[in-house]
């Protein structure tokens, strides 16, 4: 029975750690991009991430823990003549840039690039697109999400010029969460 | 509930105990079964193969080294009404578990287990999880020889992820092969 005095204790020290990691999980939000085209010729392309407008996001944001996976997914056509590489880049507070060069002076990159040869058509696959964040996006999006939900995130390509177009464009996002 | 577990535990641990024959004994076996990940979006179910060899000194414990591997299943999805496949995580982890009484010997048994364990799951454009784990559950050992015995269980496993953790629900049979019977 002495033996018992150290066992039961243990368990019970497993069973109720700090965060009650017993009730976590991690749950797949999407968040749709609309079809856009992006081209050195206009403005640079952005979108303006709210993810409280996501049930699921609402429904933990206070049990919010980190994220998990992340994926920039859909459809993406060079254009052009050249090939380019697509990047995705991100300001935590709302911003309106207009220029390559603001987006990648002022703003954090955060997935790219995405080699695409001249003329190409390809579908990003989850996991191709799940090793291009860099970390230092993925920490600012951590943030995000464990913050306020909202971000501007920028599509522009790493050549000097420029014009390709997403479709289908989805950010999806695995995110931990625990009572 | 917490509390409602620990009286069972106890119950089935003085059960074993006085059923437990004197002696140490030392045993051997695979077992293989499947894993269910649980509230895991990010990842699917999978198959679950291993070994363990019980060690069993004292008549009320019997500690277990063990050696687990897990091929997790991929996820499949739609977005922007495109069709997406992420990869599963392998899971590998190796590990100690204590069970309250026996697993060898005559006599159908039925056992607690709890168990602590090194965990590594990796992935493709994932981080690799390197964290310690914890195992928990029920088992029964039914005799199939002098020597043998046909071990199942049903257990969960918990991966603790800082604030967080990863968890499956798992089945496994496996084969018990008494080196040592210690009678």
């Amino acid at each position: 029975m002495k033996n018992l005095r150290w066992i039961l204790p243990a368990l019970l020290l497993a069973f109720a750690t700090p965060g009650c990691v017993l009730v976590s999980g991690q749950f797949l939000i999407d968040f749709d991009l609309s079809n856009f085209d992006a081209s050195t010729d206009t403005a640079v392309t952005r979108e303006d991430v709210d993810l409280t407008t996501k049930s699921d996001y609402n429904d933990h944001k206070n049990d919010l823990k980190g994220l998990s996976d992340v994926a920039v997914l859909g459809k993406i056509t060079n254009n052009g003549a050249t090939d380019i590489g697509v990047e995705v880049w991100m300001t935590a507070a709302p911003t309106t840039y207009t220029t390559p060069t603001q987006v990648t002076t002022n703003a954090t990159r955060l997935w790219g690039p995405f080699n695409l040869a001249a003329s190409a058509t390809k579908q990003v696959g989850w996991d191709e697109s799940a090793k291009l964040f860099s970390s230092t996006g993925k920490a600012l999006l951590i943030n995000e999400i464990k913050g306020d939900g909202q971000f501007t995130i920028y599509a522009i390509a790493n050549a000097g010029t420029y014009s390709f177009n997403v479709d289908n464009g989805v950010l999806a996002l695995v995110i931990d969460f625990g009572k | 509930m917490k509390r409602a577990f620990v009286f069972a535990l106890l119950a089935l641990a003085m059960g074993a105990g006085a059923a437990q024959a004197a002696g140490p004994g030392v045993g051997i076996g695979p077992y293989g079964g499947y894993n269910i990940a649980l509230i895991q979006q990010d990842t699917g179910n999978g198959a679950l193969f291993g070994i363990r060899a019980p060690i069993n000194l004292i008549p009320l414990i019997t500690v277990e080294p063990y050696y687990a591997s897990s091929n997790l299943g991929d996820v499949n999805g739609t977005f922007g009404g495109l069709s997406y496949t992420r990869t599963g995580f392998d899971m590998k982890a190796f590990g100690a578990t204590a069970i309250l009484g026996s697993i060898g010997g005559g006599g159908l048994k039925f056992y607690p287990y709890a168990g602590i364990g090194s965990y590594k799951m990796t992935r493709t454009g994932s981080s690799d999880i390197k964290e310690t784990g914890y195992n928990f559950g029920l088992g029964i050992g039914i005799p199939a020889g002098g020597k043998i015995s046909v071990q199942t269980r049903g257990g969960l496993d918990m991966i603790v992820t800082g604030d967080t953790s990863r968890k499956f629900a798992n089945v496994t049979v496996g084969i018990n092969y008494n080196l040592m019977s210690g009678k």
